[in-house]
């Protein structure tokens, strides 16, 4: 595997820049994936958002300082782009966040592409209750498994506040599916 | 101070004990508990997988969909290697389009105005820009004094033709209970 600092430095240059461009692709693409996906929670959205996601990436990484990791700084543009596409969607449907949030769950009973149980769909709905901020710390530590300081460099947050955030995730996951 | 001194030794030789090896491992042990706690496996009744799938071979079309986006999207480079008669060619054309182009513009002296953009591509405007303003942050930075009546109308109100419309709309004058008062 190249490493980062070598294939930003390739991105950066003219030349080797469609090459490593997709490196980049092929080494992020399953990851950012499964992060808008448990964001827009839709197959064909989760798509389109991807693929604006490196697009994005793709123009503007002569704007990359390196301040902080590549892999952050992806998964900073792919949460941005997949909360976008959630606001406008809400505004295009005429309907509130929490209403769209809502009906994305609904939505998933019929889904072919969800093949989660009684207690998957459960989780989806306590995750539709929970803020922006802490559904995201909550999937990318359980899920995605990604360590705070990773978290933190993407969500532009302390690792005190993440850890606070995950917590109070749990918890509140927890009594959803105990009540229910 | 001899008292407590007396306890500590009766610690020491107290009959309490401990597992084998208990100290050796307590920090592994710790660090596990630590780290079970963190992604919260400690008895948890929240599902380990979210359920969700992809279509078979999504990931391997991924790669080509971007690249060739990334490809059509990106405007082609034109090499600047011309020769001199192509140079005098293009200058040339150039300069007729600019005769032209400024004779024409003369010839019309309409500016452009508000009016001449369609409803529709207002309309369009709003709804694919993410203003992220709801109207009543519009209102609050936009203050009640600053909006006048004709501001939304865009022309002052003829007398005759507020007369005009009252003669179409109302049946009787009645109904709209005027009275004779002077406010001077």
């Amino acid at each position: 595997m190249i490493a980062e600092e070598t294939l930003v430095q390739e991105l950066q240059r003219g030349e080797s820049r469609p090459k490593a461009f997709e490196v980049l692709v092929n080494t992020y693409k399953e990851r950012l994936y499964w992060h808008i996906r448990r964001i827009v929670l839709d197959h064909d959205d989760t798509d389109d958002v991807l693929q604006n996601t490196f697009i994005k990436v793709y123009r503007n990484i002569e704007k990359f300082k390196g301040e902080s990791k590549l892999y952050s700084w992806m998964y900073r543009i792919a949460t941005n782009e997949s909360l976008t596409f959630l606001k406008q969607k809400s505004r295009k449907m005429g309907i509130s966040d929490q209403e769209l949030k809502d009906k994305m769950v609904e939505n998933l009973q019929a889904d072919v592409y969800f093949e989660g149980d009684e207690i998957q769909l459960k989780l989806q709905k306590a995750l539709a209750t929970l803020p922006d901020k802490q559904k995201l710390v909550f999937t990318m530590k359980y899920f995605q498994e990604m360590k705070y300081n990773d978290i933190s460099e993407a969500l532009d947050t302390s690792v005190g506040a993440l850890k606070t955030s995950y917590h109070l995730a749990a918890k509140k996951i927890e009594a959803y599916l105990k009540e229910n | 101070m001899s008292s407590q001194n007396n306890t500590m030794k009766k610690d020491k030789k107290n009959s309490f004990n401990t597992p084998e090896g208990y100290f050796e491992s307590f920090n592994d042990r710790l660090m596990d508990r630590i780290r079970k706690e963190e992604t919260n496996e400690a008895g948890s009744i929240i599902p380990k997988t979210d359920g969700f799938a992809v279509p078979n071979g999504y990931f391997d079309e991924v790669t080509p969909t971007v690249l060739s986006k990334i490809n059509t999207k990106e405007p082609k480079v034109i090499p600047l290697k011309i020769n001199r008669r192509l140079y005098y060619g293009i200058a040339a054309t150039a300069a007729i389009f600019i005769v032209m182009f400024s004779l024409t513009w003369e010839s019309n002296p309409e500016p452009l105005t508000f009016d001449d953009l369609a409803n529709a591509e207002i309309e369009a405007y709003f709804e694919h820009t993410d203003l992220e303003m709801t109207s009543y942050e519009i209102a609050e930075v936009v203050s009640l004094e600053e909006i006048q009546l004709n501001d939304i109308l865009g022309d002052d109100l003829e007398d005759d033709i507020i007369m005009e419309y009252l003669d179409e709309n109302v049946d009787d004058i009645e109904e709209l209970n005027l009275e004779d008062i002077d406010y001077d």
